[in-house]
């Protein structure tokens, strides 16, 4: 008799629990479809589509396509100028992590520094971010022109007359002039990430490391960096898979030129698909570029869920 | 076991959402209600006519996309303003487009199905793209063909049948600053030599021969066009372009492509001449600040003077491209184009009216008032020049044993694009003459013969 019961009220109980499970079944689907129908049809869909695009010679603009299997990926490889630009990609995204994290961390810190006006800093540090790229870019390719530019001004006038060169204009020193300029666009955005960490660290921690004697530096190294170790691998991987997916000012201050020397991965595309009318080309670098910035990806991952292992 | 429920549920639900989005599906429920509705209906010849009427005396949106700027820009205004007094139902859209993106605009909105109705184009290679791909309405029987010039519209004619109406055309000479010629003691050279000879004595006198800015690649492309005419005659590009005769890896091309390294080297261009923009005024900026004497390009500069620095207007003079001694081609050949030419999208919903607005475009009022105004040669027959620069122009064009249409827009994009790279790669002394005409020659090999 008891057994029974027993069985009984467990059938009742898992019932109960199972209608429960199946309300918010519902609930769940309801929350999550409308995002994920739009991810679907705008990232996954894309992914495959693109690939799908990438195994045919096709113009883009007609109904006449070709298909060629794998024919363009093999052309892709064999192609210099798809080389040069993931060199210059992962140009880059070097340039990127060891110069917009590093200015960016610095940056914030300074902001913490008891100077009068912080306000006013704290707004000029981050103007370059509010601007439009397009404006940065126009404003950018003012700067370097080799005859009348501000650049060269200032080298001149601080007697430096032999490194005036035309800085975009110049096959060699064309992509170093455009990723400063992205250091100087992207910089202010990791430090309001940085500055926003730093506030949220609890001021008992420095209390305490001000009792027990600690220095400046100590204190930056043994509270204030590895608390913030989450925010900047979050910042290394959005730095990366932006520098990888990079377009914007390239295509404004030097179109991927002089004679390709600043091409990168998403304006040779670009330059395949839209200008060239390689639809089928073009795809075949953007599936690329999407399996180069998924391996970068996973590789981060793994590193920093090998740390957190350490830990 | 439940996540996999869900995820299946949400790709059913995204394959539905596909389902719905499917292009056939639109063109059914387009079909559909018009056979029932013709199917209900009268079924006579009235019940037809009256849907025609409707049709015209419907409210219609037109889309103009162009790239026209000052003066121009307010011909092709005044033009759609005429065309909407006389079809009162019509709305135009104008869109000014950026020269440079324009090209890639264009062809995005063409392949993502939703291009403007009236759209401009260069003729050529890059409108024959569109034709190839059933783009472009074919509207030779909605102009007048024999109120063009006909060098002018054979840009637009492909196989016979027209494909756009061309308004001006544009020859490109080299245009100097008379003052400073006058202060350096220059005149107007009539062999390659004398123009050697100029760029010597303005580097010496510390003054950019050339002002050029060749980012954009097409204002480079000027310099190969003419050395390459100069020294291979007028014969040269048809018969690389048509395969019959020499190619574009030929003597003369390297020839040509030597020379304008020489001029590099000589300094008869500005630093870093690769990185500099046309579209944002670098180049002009030289000539109007009076550190540059001289920049080949096309009668639209004119134009341009007049909208940015109009006080500069009359320091303007300008000389054709030199001949080169021992070469084949003469001074009096010129290198231009056609611009506008305005063309009907496939896609357009009321191509007749579309057209209309293309014979308005294309009308000898638009093409006086652009003559006047903007500085450009009229492509339509008929027009009496007010301008004495553009009498000039107009009479040199008239002149001129051979025109060379400009070889980016001539040859198919693809291998325009290998040009123009390979040019601005010369600029930059980056390849040597041979390497630089033996790629464009192999991409022709790759493109036009295949």
């Amino acid at each position: 008799m008891n057994r029974s019961q027993e069985v009984s009220l467990d059938t009742v109980r898992s019932g109960v629990r199972k209608k429960k499970k199946n309300k918010d079944t519902w609930a769940i689907i309801g929350f999550i479809a409308p995002a994920f129908i739009i991810y679907g049809v705008y990232v996954i869909y894309s992914i495959f589509m693109t690939f799908y695009y990438s195994m045919f010679d096709w113009t883009g603009i007609d109904a006449n396509m070709v298909f060629l299997g794998l024919e363009n990926y093999v052309r892709l490889f064999q192609d210099g100028v798809f080389w040069t630009s993931i060199q210059n990609n992962f140009l880059l995204v070097i340039a990127s992590l060891f110069t917009q994290l590093p200015i960016g961390l610095i940056m914030a810190l300074l902001l913490f520094s008891p100077i009068k006006g912080m306000r006013l800093f704290r707004s000029v540090y981050f103007m370059p971010f509010l601007m439009s790229t397009v404006a940065i870019g126009i404003l950018f390719i003012f700067i370097y022109e080799g005859n009348y530019g501000l650049l060269n001004a200032v080298l001149g006038a601080i007697g430096l007359e032999s490194l005036q060169t035309a800085w975009i204009g110049k096959e060699s020193t064309a992509i170093w002039a455009v990723i400063a300029t992205v250091c100087w666009q992207f910089a202010p955005f990791y430090m309001i990430l940085f500055r926003a960490t730093i506030v949220g660290i609890p001021e008992e921690l420095y209390e305490a490391a001000d009792i027990d004697g600690a220095s400046g530096w100590q204190r930056f190294k043994s509270i204030t960096l590895p608390l913030l170790m989450p925010i900047i691998i979050t910042s290394a991987i959005l730095s990366v898979i932006g520098s990888l997916k990079y377009f914007d000012l390239i295509y404004v201050m030097t179109g991927g030129g002089p004679n390709n020397s600043t091409e990168l991965m998403a304006t040779y595309m670009y330059k395949q698909t839209f200008t060239n009318f390689n639809m089928g080309y073009g795809s075949s670098i953007s599936f690329s570029m999407f399996i180069i910035a998924l391996i970068v990806t996973v590789f981060i991952l793994l590193g920093d869920r090998s740390r957190r292992g350490n830990e | 076991m439940f996540n996999k429920k869900l995820l299946w549920m949400m790709l059913a639900a995204i394959l539905l959402i596909f389902a719905a989005c499917g292009p056939s599906d639109s063109a059914d429920t387009e079909d559909t209600p018009d056979n029932s509705t013709e199917d209900t209906a009268t079924e006579t010849e009235e019940g037809s006519e009256d849907n025609e009427m409707e049709a015209e005396s419907e409210e219609a949106t037109l889309t103009l996309w162009h790239i026209e700027t000052g003066p121009s820009e307010e011909a092709i205004e005044t033009a759609v303003q005429r065309f909407e007094e006389n079809n009162p139902n019509v709305t135009v859209e104008v869109s000014q487009q950026e020269n440079d993106p324009y090209k890639s605009q264009l062809s995005v909105a063409m392949g993502g199905g939703n291009p403007p109705d009236i759209f401009h184009s260069w003729g050529g290679g890059w409108l024959k793209q569109f034709v190839d791909s059933d783009q472009v309405v074919d509207i030779t029987d909605s102009v007048d063909a024999s109120i063009y010039n006909e060098a002018a519209l054979s840009v637009s004619t492909f196989d016979d049948q027209i494909y756009g109406a061309p308004v001006s055309m544009d020859v490109v000479p080299v245009f100097y600053n008379k003052d400073m010629f006058e202060e350096y003691g220059l005149e107007e050279p009539e062999t390659y030599q004398d123009l050697l000879d100029i760029v010597q004595t303005l580097t010496d006198n510390d003054v950019t021969p050339f002002a050029l800015a060749n980012q954009t690649k097409w204002t480079g492309s000027f310099y190969l066009m003419y050395l390459a005419e100069r020294i291979g005659g007028p014969e040269l590009f048809n018969e690389a372009f048509e395969r019959s005769g020499r190619t574009f890896d030929d003597e003369a091309y390297v020839e040509a492509g030597s020379k304008i390294q020489e001029l590099v080297d000589m300094g008869a261009f500005p630093e870093g001449v690769n990185g500099m923009n046309y579209d944002t005024g670098q180049s002009r900026q030289m000539l109007y600040t009076e550190s540059a004497a001289m920049m080949t390009m096309g009668g639209w500069l004119v134009n341009n003077v007049r909208d940015e620095m109009p006080e500069f207007e009359e320091k303007l003079g300008f000389f054709l491209f030199p001949s080169v001694e021992g070469g084949e081609g003469a001074k009096n050949h010129v290198v231009g184009g056609v611009s506008p030419v305005f063309s009907v999208a496939q896609q357009s919903e009321h191509p007749e009216i579309a057209a209309e607005l293309v014979n308005e475009l294309a009308s000898l009022e638009t093409a006086t008032e652009m003559s006047n105004n903007a500085g450009s040669i009229s492509a339509v027959n008929g027009v009496e020049y007010e301008d004495s620069y553009i009498q000039e122009m107009s009479e040199l064009l008239e002149s001129s044993e051979a025109m060379q249409t400009y070889y980016d827009q001539t040859l198919p994009p693809e291998l325009a694009q290998v040009h123009l790279d390979t040019t601005q790669a010369l600029f930059g002394l980056s390849t040597t003459p041979e390497e630089a005409m033996a790629e464009v020659e192999a991409s022709a090999q790759e493109v036009i013969e295949e």
